[in-house]
């Protein structure tokens, strides 16, 4: 068995060892203003995610970690929504410090969007540019967990180089997140 | 804004409250997983909560050009789908047949209930379905572009492959005539039986109805029924229309419901209904409209002939229905300002 397969294997569980000793970033959320007039801005309820990642063998495996009271685990009543959880990279090699739009990057500057959703599991989307996001039909590995008032999504992607931009995206069910009805962070770059 | 619109008038001095409409549309188009609690015809008393409970007070539609969403409405406000405890009564002896829960709410609860004015009972029934609106504020309300009103007919749809089930369109709709398939995570609606109509053939509610209260073509064909109820002889009304988004199913309102005692006298002179309930439904041009079908209905009783209630008795299907071959649609031409 080769390292990655081996690492993979292992880091896909939110709770294993492997994790203990790789380095936390916490990473500050904010919330997307109100699509509407009519709608009353949103709590910010969670504050920050805890992200670590691991490389090996040309993977990154991320493990991302937020509080929240509550699990909404299906998108249940006609009124009910589920959690989620995004990371967006550059969909192509950046340079110097530009980063790529975070509403979704432009035309030219497309990215990919690793998306966790409590209801209906992992799939990756593509965009390049507000309302041009779409799921392609891959899927990659992700597992989820909630114990404790505590979400942990890992997620196992392409290698992210040291100093890659990323950015994280929220979805708290309870307060009808979806869409761009959300939290988000600004741009980061990889350790 | 498309080339044509497809249109429905219901008059509902002829609904019978029967449901025939509902079942023929959940049969066809609901009967699916996650679509249970559908029903994208349903007939509600009037004056009642409605389906969903309370969906006319909630909101939606725009308000000075700007959307104004509502709240989705919850599981109870549809009204939850039961079973039956069959096995427990039909097959080991035993009471009657009962829910397996005890139900709350159902799409048809307060059904005939109504309302009371001057001491005496009054209600009356009203289907509803999507109205495929000229400004539909479902389309106007999604930020992935889901929805869309096809060019040649106007009919409106949600494209189940861009929907990601957020439903700004069900807080948008100020009909509430939008479901979430919790099933397939989608927003899903009437679809004017779009599938019928290309090959002929009218929309299932009004096929099925004994009534005979449906009328259906092209608001814009000078030949259709429609377009002379709405258009010529103005008898026919939009719910809500200060929700602005122009709905194309147009209803002929109650004018001569019967009261022991009032033979001869019109609504207007003795109302049997409160008109304000009406006003509240279809504007304040009901009163006119009322007016209009009064008069038609004195014409028709001193011996003249009323072409309007001639056309809304709807002897037949040609009559009620003109529903154009999909190739001659760009052939009608449009008679939209008259």
């Amino acid at each position: 068995m080769t390292g990655l397969l081996l690492l993979a294997a292992v880091a896909l569980d939110p709770n294993a060892g492997v994790w203990k000793a790789a380095p936390p970033t916490t990473v500050a959320l904010h919330r997307t203003p109100p699509l509407y007039s009519t709608d009353p801005p949103a709590a910010l309820e969670i504050a920050a995610v805890e992200v670590k990642l691991l490389r090996e063998g040309g993977k990154t495996m991320a493990r991302l970690e937020w509080r929240d009271a509550s699990a909404e685990k299906t998108a249940g009543a006609p009124d009910g929504f589920a959690d989620g959880v995004a990371l967006m990279v550059p969909a192509k090699p950046v340079t110097g410090d530009l980063n790529p739009s975070l509403q979704m990057g432009d035309a030219a500057h497309p990215v990919l969007i690793y998306y966790y959703d409590a209801a209906r599991g992992a799939a990756l989307m593509e965009a390049a540019g507000r309302g041009t996001t779409r799921r392609t039909k891959e899927r990659f590995p992700a597992q989820a967990a909630y114990e404790g008032g505590k979400w942990v999504v890992t997620m196992e992607l392409p290698e992210l180089a040291p100093g890659a931009p990323y950015s994280l995206a929220v979805w708290n069910g309870r307060q009808q997140d979806r869409d761009g009805r959300k939290y988000f962070s600004i741009w980061q770059r990889t350790p | 804004m498309s080339r044509h619109q497809y249109s429905m008038v219901l008059d509902l001095n002829k609904c019978l409250g029967c449901q025939t409409c509902t079942m023929a549309c959940k049969k066809l188009w609901t009967d699916g997983d996650g679509m249970d609690y559908m029903y994208w015809n349903n007939v509600e008393t009037r004056p009642g909560q409605g389906y969903p409970r309370n969906w006319d007070k909630v909101g939606g539609g725009f308000e000075n050009g700007q959307l104004r969403p509502s709240e989705i409405p919850s599981r109870e406000d549809y009204g939850q789908p039961f079973e039956y405890n069959y096995e427990e009564r039909l097959f080991q002896g035993g009471l009657q047949v009962m829910p397996n829960e005890p139900p709350v709410n159902t799409p048809n609860w307060d059904e005939d209930v109504g309302a009371l004015t001057l001491g005496e009972n009054y209600y009356f029934y009203l289907p509803r379905l999507c109205n495929h609106c000229t400004n539909p504020a479902c389309l106007a309300a999604c930020p992935r572009g889901a929805l869309y009103k096809r060019e040649e007919d106007g009919i409106v749809l949600i494209d189940q492959e861009r929907c990601e089930g957020y439903r700004y369109c069900m807080k948008a709709c100020p009909y509430k005539k939008i479901y979430f398939n919790e099933a397939l995570g989608k927003a899903q609606k009437c679809i004017f039986c779009y599938p019928r109509l290309e090959k002929g053939e009218v929309n299932a509610c009004a096929k099925q109805c004994p009534g005979r209260l449906r009328f259906v073509g092209l608001l814009d064909d000078p030949d259709s029924a429609v377009y002379k109820l709405v258009k010529v002889y103005k008898v026919a009304l939009g719910l809500f229309p200060e929700k602005g988004t122009e709905p194309n199913v147009f209803y002929v309102p109650p004018f001569n419901p019967p009261r022991k005692g009032n033979y001869g006298k019109s609504v207007l002179e003795d109302p049997r209904m409160p008109l304000d309930y009406l006003v509240y439904l279809f504007g304040p041009e009901v009163l006119d409209v009322i007016r209009r079908l009064e008069a038609e209905l004195q014409k028709a009783q001193s011996g003249s002939k009323s072409d309007v209630l001639q056309l809304l008795i709807g002897r037949d299907d040609a009559v009620r229905y003109q529903i154009p071959q999909l190739e001659t649609l760009v052939q009608i031409q449009p008679a939209r300002n008259a």
